[in-house]
């Protein structure tokens, strides 16, 4: 087998001298590449052309529509933003005027706690002054009773003496 | 000539022969022509050209099918141009680089996946265009058009200021690399899927079943590199010629 690898070696070595051969340029060469030019015409105008455009057409359209997206979702943001601020400005605004009201209630419930007080220490004062009037009505007439008791004893007295 | 029959051992066997430098002429006019080249570059070209009515023929916002793998490989592409020529200057190229990338990887695949030899040409057999000198020393020096074009529609006569970029002694290599470009080129892929066939077709004439298969998945691997190195480096080439210097960018 060795010397069947020489021979190829040789043999392209041999070929290259003659006609024929590995390094055989002739007239391929020019028309290989007129050839290949052709193609790339060909090839520019049914390939290259048609597709990129459909390419560059489709990421056009993507990147539109990203803006586009983009867009109303910053829109939609700055909604949110606004509704959030909005509810929290309610919020305040109800916690306003709940304190307000609660404060309120207070103070109509210390005034009339106040009033009732008020009242019942009247009252009472009332009672007081009254029991003091019949206290002093009673010791008074007490006293009478007492005067005009005396003076009887004093008068069978005085009369049995006298 | 150069055909390679191994000699009384595997004659009254059929097995595979292995044929190197033969070619099937065409001779129009005073010229003459690899008929194989051109027969399998065709085969070649046709397949593309299908590919790229069936992929844009009703094309939807929506793709489905084959539109969908079609747009792939212009996305593919595209990125490849992109990515070494620029933002700014890749869309006019993106068809040469482009073709490039298809034409080489298609010739590739298609010499390591059309069982060719099943057709018998009076001389010569058919092969991956690619593993033809003429094949490759074409797209090499249309590269080397390309990107001397597009330095100089891009900078007019200041291309030349590329030549003593960043010092002056620079320019001998510069002119230099103008030839390696085309030459490496060229040679790279021709070497590469030559050498590939070569491989193939010796391991299948010594050992006909199956220990050639991995050889076979290494040259799809091979192949399909080839293909996006060669039109990597042309987009390189391209974009490094219409790249930006100095006084360019005080301008901006």
């Amino acid at each position: 087998m060795m010397h069947w690898t020489i021979l190829l070696a040789a043999e392209a070595a041999e070929a290259a001298g003659e006609k024929g051969g590995l390094f055989d340029i002739d007239a391929t060469m020019p028309l290989m590449a007129i050839q290949f030019l052709v193609l790339v015409v060909l090839l520019n105008l049914l390939f290259y052309k048609p597709l990129g455009k459909v390419l560059d057409d489709r990421s056009a359209y993507i990147r539109n529509n990203q803006a586009d997206a983009q867009e109303r979702l910053s829109k939609a943001e700055n909604l949110a933003k606004q509704y959030e601020k909005d509810l929290t400005d309610t919020r305040r605004q109800a916690q306003a005027v709940v304190a307000e009201a609660e404060a309120e209630a207070q103070k109509i419930a210390a005034q009339q706690i106040a009033a009732a007080q008020a009242e019942a220490q009247a009252q009472r004062e009332q009672a007081q002054q009254e029991l003091d009037r019949q206290k002093q009505e009673a010791m008074q007439s007490l006293e009478q009773q007492v005067d005009s008791l005396s003076r009887q004893i004093l008068d069978k007295l005085l009369g049995a003496a006298g | 000539m150069a055909l390679l029959d191994v000699p009384n051992l595997f004659h009254s066997l059929p097995l595979a022969e292995l044929e190197v430098g033969k070619q099937f002429y065409w001779h129009v006019g005073n010229f003459n022509l690899h008929g194989q080249v051109f027969i399998v570059s065709w085969f070649v070209i046709g397949l593309l050209l299908i590919a790229a009515v069936l992929g844009s023929r009703s094309t939807q916002m929506v793709p489905t099918g084959f539109q969908n793998f079609m747009e792939y490989a212009l996305e593919f592409i595209r990125d490849l141009a992109k990515n070494q020529i620029g933002e700014k200057d890749y869309r006019p190229w993106v068809p040469f680089v482009g073709t490039l990338f298809l034409f080489i990887f298609v010739s590739n695949w298609s010499g390591a996946l059309v069982p060719w030899k099943l057709v018998h040409l009076p001389e010569g057999e058919l092969a991956a265009p690619t593993s033809d000198i003429n094949t490759t020393i074409a797209l090499a020096l249309l590269t080397s058009l390309a990107y001397f074009y597009a330095g100089f529609s891009k900078k007019g006569l200041g291309y030349f200021g590329n030549y003593v970029q960043p010092v002056a002694f620079m320019l001998p290599f510069k002119i230099i690399e103008d030839f390696t470009k085309p030459l490496s080129l060229s040679f790279r892929l021709f070497g590469n899927i030559l050498a590939d066939e070569l491989v193939v077709g010796v391991l299948v004439l010594l050992v006909p079943l199956f220990i050639p298969l991995p050889v076979m998945a290494l040259g799809l691997f091979t192949s399909a590199i080839q293909a996006l190195i060669f039109a990597t480096l042309a987009a390189a080439y391209i974009g490094e010629a219409m790249e930006d210097h100095g006084e360019g960018h005080e301008e901006h």
